[in-house]
């Protein structure tokens, strides 16, 4: 162990037989616990909800789309279908088509997505459409398409008269309502023909790797293809919860800054009262370079002390309020019963590494100082 | 003046405190020799200097003019490093206060100036029992110095002075702040250290007694003004 780290450790530990330095080290300590801790449940708390989100995105989304590169309609999706499958093994696969029409109840007529889907055996309605036009289950509704067919009344837009079988989820991000319908009623409504526009795919084991997997499987074929993945899927909400976690990180991290300006303000006044203690271990030899490391050990050792009291604090809340239940939610108004805390060790660590950075940015101020001062002047007006 | 090898030389010294109107004006140009193997003991009023001189003498501080030899080598442009080097093996000091670490108890005090020249604890604190035996403190060694008295606590002092085995030692008023007994006490362990380990000494004192005992006397007038070498 070097004189310096020797030193440092024998003044943190030594900081109680001096009852003012030992406050005012306390006082850092604590204010780097604190902001620790604030961070590291605010980001648990906010991993928490963006987690369940992601659950939910994964849970009900598509996690990969294949669509042509250029006009609508799928060139024999049923060989692509039968490649993709052959060579991606245990995923589901749907072929898909998507539209809008006007969509009416007995009592209102909304416009709303229409998606046909070929694992689509009955009709469904998601919550939105549901809601607008004040339907349910065993309902009959009527989907009109904006194609048109030729009548001896002149042209008739094509339409559809449907009985709602179930209520389902909205799509993730989805604002306006949806039906869903079997394949062929959708391309009967939206093409007059057996079109596929989309193939889309899910793997539950492994749903944020599919769009490269697919890109891999399709090899030179994907040039007339475009592969989403369920991050370019969902981008704008993706990138929403990123700038999210880093504003949130940057907002509640201030607060770290504020305890290291407070650290930098107590390990000066440290170096003014040990002043003559300086003096004097400059006087038996210690270089100017190790008293500026005796300074930098000192704050990142009273950053070390109080980041990870404030880190084990910060995960065990985190952890029990989330085990506990201890914050409820209303039912209905989100998908879980009580506020998800979750705690990425990763994230933590970075936590532990930017207190630990703005200790020893604090400390470096007073390290200088100290290491620039002649030992007499420590000595003159003792 | 002195013929023998000179441990300490001095010539032209100059050092003041203080900018425009408030400068003072502390040594001017002062020469002072010290030859090896000597115990020279440095006498004046208060103010006049002497500790000033000391510290520059043992690098602590620099001057504003003047040259300083250090056992025929030239000191006074080194820079930090350097000259916390040669404070480190070539120095001991002993001040008016202890200056003991309060954090470390008596043992870690005298082994620390082995701790910073790179020994490894326990061949540091193997050196501090030694030391401290050799001022009669071994069954001081765990105790921090505010559980000793004054006298101990300068003895443990002249022991950390010693752990690098200085060719110079350095003593500011050692036994300023104790009574008459542990004066003595003090001062005679300095004088039986320096002639066993052939030091060369230099003691700013008050105590024309103390002072007599020294193989000389270097009388500091105010700057300016004539000094004696006796």
């Amino acid at each position: 162990m070097s004189a310096e780290l020797h030193l440092a450790r024998r003044y943190l530990v030594g900081l109680r037989r001096r009852t003012h330095v030992a406050t005012v080290t306390l006082i850092s300590m604590v204010g780097l616990g604190l902001g620790v801790l604030a961070l590291v449940v605010t980001l648990s708390l906010l991993e928490g909800f963006q987690a369940s989100i992601r659950e939910e995105i994964v849970a009900r989304a598509t996690h990969a789309r294949v669509t042509p590169s250029e006009g609508r309609r799928l060139h024999d999706p049923a060989k692509l279908a039968s490649v993709l499958q052959e060579k991606l093994g245990d995923v589901e696969l749907v072929e898909v088509v998507r539209g809008t029409c006007l969509v009416s109840s007995f009592i209102d007529a909304v416009p709303a997505s229409v998606i046909g889907r070929s694992d689509a055996l009955e009709v469904g309605v998601d919550r939105i459409l549901a809601a607008r036009l004040q339907i349910g289950s065993g309902e009959d509704i009527s989907v009109i398409s904006p194609r048109q067919r030729l009548t001896v009344m002149g042209p008739l837009p094509v339409r559809a008269q449907a009985q709602v079988s179930r209520v389902v989820s909205p799509e993730p991000g989805s604002q306006e309502g949806s039906v869903r319908l079997p394949l062929e009623m959708a391309q009967r409504l939206l093409w007059g023909e057996a079109v596929v526009e989309a193939i889309e795919l899910r793997d539950e084991s492994d749903p944020w790797r599919l769009g490269a997997r697919v890109r891999a499987a399709l090899g030179p074929d994907a040039d007339a293809l475009r592969v989403e993945s369920l991050e370019d899927l969902h981008r704008p909400l993706l990138l929403a919860l990123a700038m999210e976690r880093v504003m949130i990180f940057v907002a509640v991290g201030l607060m770290l800054v504020v305890a290291a300006l407070n650290l930098l303000c107590n390990v000066a006044m440290v170096a003014a009262e040990k002043r003559v203690d300086l003096a004097v271990l400059a006087g038996i030899g210690l270089p100017p370079k190790a008293l500026r490391r005796l300074f930098l050990l000192l704050g990142v050792g009273i950053g070390l002390v109080g980041s990870t009291i404030g880190a084990v604090v910060g995960v065990s809340t985190a952890l029990v309020l989330d085990e506990s239940g201890a914050l409820p939610l209303p039912r209905g108004v989100f998908s879980f019963s009580s506020v998800p805390f979750r705690v990425e060790p990763e994230m933590v660590a970075l936590v532990m590494v930017v207190a630990l950075l703005l200790a020893a940015a604090a400390s470096w101020l007073p390290s200088r100082m100290v290491a620039r001062r002649e030992p007499a002047e420590g000595l003159r007006y003792e | 003046m002195s013929e023998g090898p000179q441990m300490v030389s001095l010539a032209g010294l100059s050092k003041g405190f203080g900018a425009d109107d408030t400068r003072v004006e502390v040594l001017k140009d002062l020469d002072f020799e010290v030859e090896k193997g000597r115990m020279m003991a440095v006498v004046g009023p208060s103010g006049v200097g002497k500790s000033t001189l000391l510290h520059i003498i043992g690098l602590l501080d620099r001057p504003d003019d003047g040259r300083l030899e250090l056992d025929g080598r030239e000191v006074g442009g080194l820079g930090g490093e350097a000259r916390a080097h040669l404070r480190n093996r070539m120095i001991g000091f002993v001040f008016q206060h202890h200056y003991l670490l309060d954090e470390l108890d008596a043992l870690d005090n005298v082994a620390l100036p082995l701790r910073i020249a790179g020994s490894n604890a326990a061949t540091a604190r193997a050196r501090g029992r030694e030391l401290l035996e050799s001022v009669s403190l071994s069954e001081r060694a765990h105790h921090f110095p505010d559980q000793l008295s004054g006298g101990e606590q300068q003895r443990v002092a002249v022991a950390r002075a010693l752990a690098m085995e200085p060719d110079l030692l350095l003593a500011d008023e050692p036994t300023g702040n104790l009574d008459r007994a542990n004066s003595e006490a003090v001062f005679d362990l300095v004088r039986e250290l320096h002639l066993k380990a052939g030091l060369t000494s230099i003691i700013v004192t008050h105590d024309e007694e103390m002072a007599r005992k020294c193989d000389g006397i270097f009388r500091l007038a105010p700057a300016g003004e004539n000094f004696d070498h006796v």
